[in-house]
């Protein structure tokens, strides 16, 4: 691309143009933004350009550029959202083959009284205060270890190593523990003979079904909390920590003052994406135990879908999925507030 | 000095530990990949045995296999591209236009991502079996550019955020049109971000499990679905299949947090927290 003479016309051009201060670019700028703009001979080259100057000048060339969004947006979400909706107020289900009949709050009021629904929202509850909860401990307590490791040989080779659980889908990683839990010839299985002479039943008895899910949920996501911590850690500022040693502060003050008000937006931020994603977990669960034995890792998911695609009760799932979207929004709000407020603080 | 090098090494010791601690449930699937079914099978667990590539050899002659390995390529990388074109024009009419509602479409952007999968699956099951859209190419990739757009305009926004709009104003003085400024100015000092968008996005709808096991079919069946198929085979799981698929299966994210890995931060957060580790 004939960059430097073109650049450098512009760059005049825009030097002597400019009026404000907000024009003037500096002449790497200028050439940047210059970059490929030729004169433009000929009368089809004018009239397209017209054309551009005409699509430019529109003032539904911004709604241009979302429409698209839109589109995608109106098609994949809107429409299903409203089906949704509509749905839960009726009593549908593709067993029957009866057509849907209309049953107001049925559904909900249905929901409201259902042991089981109670129940799946209290293991849930379990499974994420139990699952962030560890994954914060421990990712916090892996962030310092690791946060002296810049001169750590392979450092690269190690991060994809520890790093590499949370990037595969929880339907291969439940298949890699299904493996392992195995009752007969898992590994799990026969360190337990060595080490406490027992063999478990990691995923079919009752007592250990969601330890044994939990604790690959701390596998997959203890690397994700880590990774945040060292985030955070990194948004401290050096000097500051410098001062901090001249000044021999002891390492808990060091922590409580210097640290932690620079890193706690990101810990925030990783604790409640965590949250987010374990009160979505699914798949993870549905591939290790299918929400058995009985239903003792049966989680809010787990329930939708098996009510829906294995009970084929539509109507009634599309109420307790309107619940869960209502909890899941809730959520995405604080989300977004946290991340507000660490902008704003950023700024200030 | 010297004491001080030795608790460096101690110390890089136990750092190597704690990635591999972390690493070997993938690497005992791998190793039940290079076993005999008997090997696998055996009880007491076997450690030590002699490895095959049997097993992989047999993957490549069931013909699943390579449908599966072809449409999660196929599938994936259109719908980033599809994703990617579109979110970047959105992420640059919100950065530089603000349209009233951005805060609200940039909120409920996001919420479609946090909201569980399971509870979108059973709207969009009715809808594609109404319109006849499961099962077909275009249906599960038009699906899957609409799971990346979120993810990938909240990542491009801020990207485009950080480019000054002085180079905008710069080309449009110049006598660039809006098209000119959009791809040939601010794109390029945007490619981080297309890079991160393309690469993690590529990794999720590679790794997405629920959607294709529901709206897709046996035209349309990606590795993870078959992986799980596989695992819930009736009369006793084909442990050699499952294993040999899952490390073939695992292989592309790996290998892109290896090379990508300076991305793996804003990519893990929707963009959120910028940073490298």
């Amino acid at each position: 691309m004939p960059v430097g003479r073109d650049a450098l016309s512009a760059y005049r051009l825009n030097f002597f143009r400019s009026e404000g201060p907000a024009m003037r670019l500096n002449p790497a700028e200028a050439e940047i933004a210059a970059a490929g703009v030729k004169p433009q001979p000929g009368v089809g080259r004018r009239l397209r350009a017209l054309r551009m100057r005409w699509i430019d000048n529109s003032r539904f060339f911004p709604l241009m550029l979302i429409l698209p969004v839109l589109i995608f947006f109106f098609v994949w979400n809107i429409i299903p959202l409203f089906w949704m909706l509509g749905m839960s107020f009726y009593n549908y289900s593709l067993v029957t083959g009866s057509p849907p009949r209309f049953i107001g709050f049925g559904n909900f009021l249905d929901l409201y009284a259902s042991i089981s629904v109670w129940l799946s929202l209290s293991k849930t509850f379990v499974f994420v205060v139990g699952a962030v909860g560890i994954e914060t401990l421990l990712g916090i307590l892996l962030g310092f270890l690791f946060w002296g490791s810049t001169t750590l040989p392979g450092r690269r080779l190690a991060l994809t190593l520890l790093f590499s659980p949370m990037i595969l889908t929880p339907a291969a990683t439940g298949t890699f523990f299904r493996l392992i839990y195995e009752p007969t010839f898992g590994v799990a299985n026969d360190l337990t003979t060595r080490l406490f002479g027992a063999r478990i039943d990691f995923l079919g008895d009752k007592a250990w079904a969601l330890l044994s899910v939990l604790l690959v949920d701390i596998w997959m996501w203890t690397p994700f909390m880590m990774l945040i911590t060292l985030a955070a850690l990194g948004s401290v500022p050096k000097a500051e920590l410098e001062a901090a040693e001249v000044d021999g502060l002891p390492w808990t003050k060091r922590i409580r003052y210097v640290v932690l008000p620079h890193a706690k937006f990101i810990l925030m931020l990783g604790v409640l994406l965590r949250t987010i994603d374990s009160f979505k977990v699914m798949d993870l669960i549905y591939q290790l135990t299918r929400g058995g034995p009985g239903n003792t890792t049966e989680v809010i998911g787990v329930t939708l879908f098996r009510k829906a695609f294995e009970g084929f009760t539509m109507g009634w799932s599309a109420a307790l999925a309107v619940i869960t979207l209502l909890i899941a929004i809730a959520f995405t709000s604080i989300y977004l507030y946290i991340l507000n407020l660490s902008r704003q603080r950023r700024e200030a | 000095m010297r004491q001080r090098s030795w608790r460096q090494t101690i110390y890089h010791l136990i750092l190597w530990m704690v990635a591999i601690i972390f690493f070997l449930p993938i690497i005992w699937i791998v190793m039940a990949a290079l076993k005999t079914k008997s090997d696998l099978l055996a009880v007491p667990v076997k450690y030590v045995f002699s490895p095959t590539l049997a097993n992989f050899a047999d993957l490549a002659t069931r013909h699943d296999f390579f449908s599966s390995l072809r449409n999660s390529f196929l599938i994936s990388a259109s719908a980033v591209i599809v994703a990617i074109v579109v979110s970047f024009l959105a992420a640059y009419c919100f950065s530089r236009f603000k349209p009233r509602m951005t805060d609200f479409l940039m909120f409920i952007l996001l919420s479609i991502r946090m909201v569980p999968a399971a509870a979108v699956v059973v709207p969009i099951f009715l809808m594609y079996t109404a319109l006849g859209w499961k099962d077909t190419f275009w249906g599960v990739m038009l699906f899957y550019a609409m799971f990346s757009i979120p993810f990938s305009v909240w990542i491009l926004k801020g990207f485009v955020d950080g480019v000054s709009p002085r180079y905008d104003e710069t080309g449009l003085v110049n006598g660039g049109s809006r098209m000119h400024v959009m791809f040939r100015v601010v794109l390029p000092q945007v490619r981080p971000g297309l890079i991160a968008a393309f690469i993690f996005n590529l990794i999720f709808v590679w790794n997405e499990f629920l959607f294709n096991f529901i709206i897709g079919g046996k035209r349309t069946t990606m590795i993870p679905v078959s992986l799980v198929t596989g695992s819930l085979a009736q009369g006793g799981v084909d442990w050699t299949f499952v294993a040999s698929l899952a490390s073939v299966y695992l292989v592309p994210p790996v290998l892109a947090i290896y090379f990508f890995q300076k991305y793996l931060l804003v990519g893990m957060t929707f963009g959120t927290v910028r940073g490298e580790v």
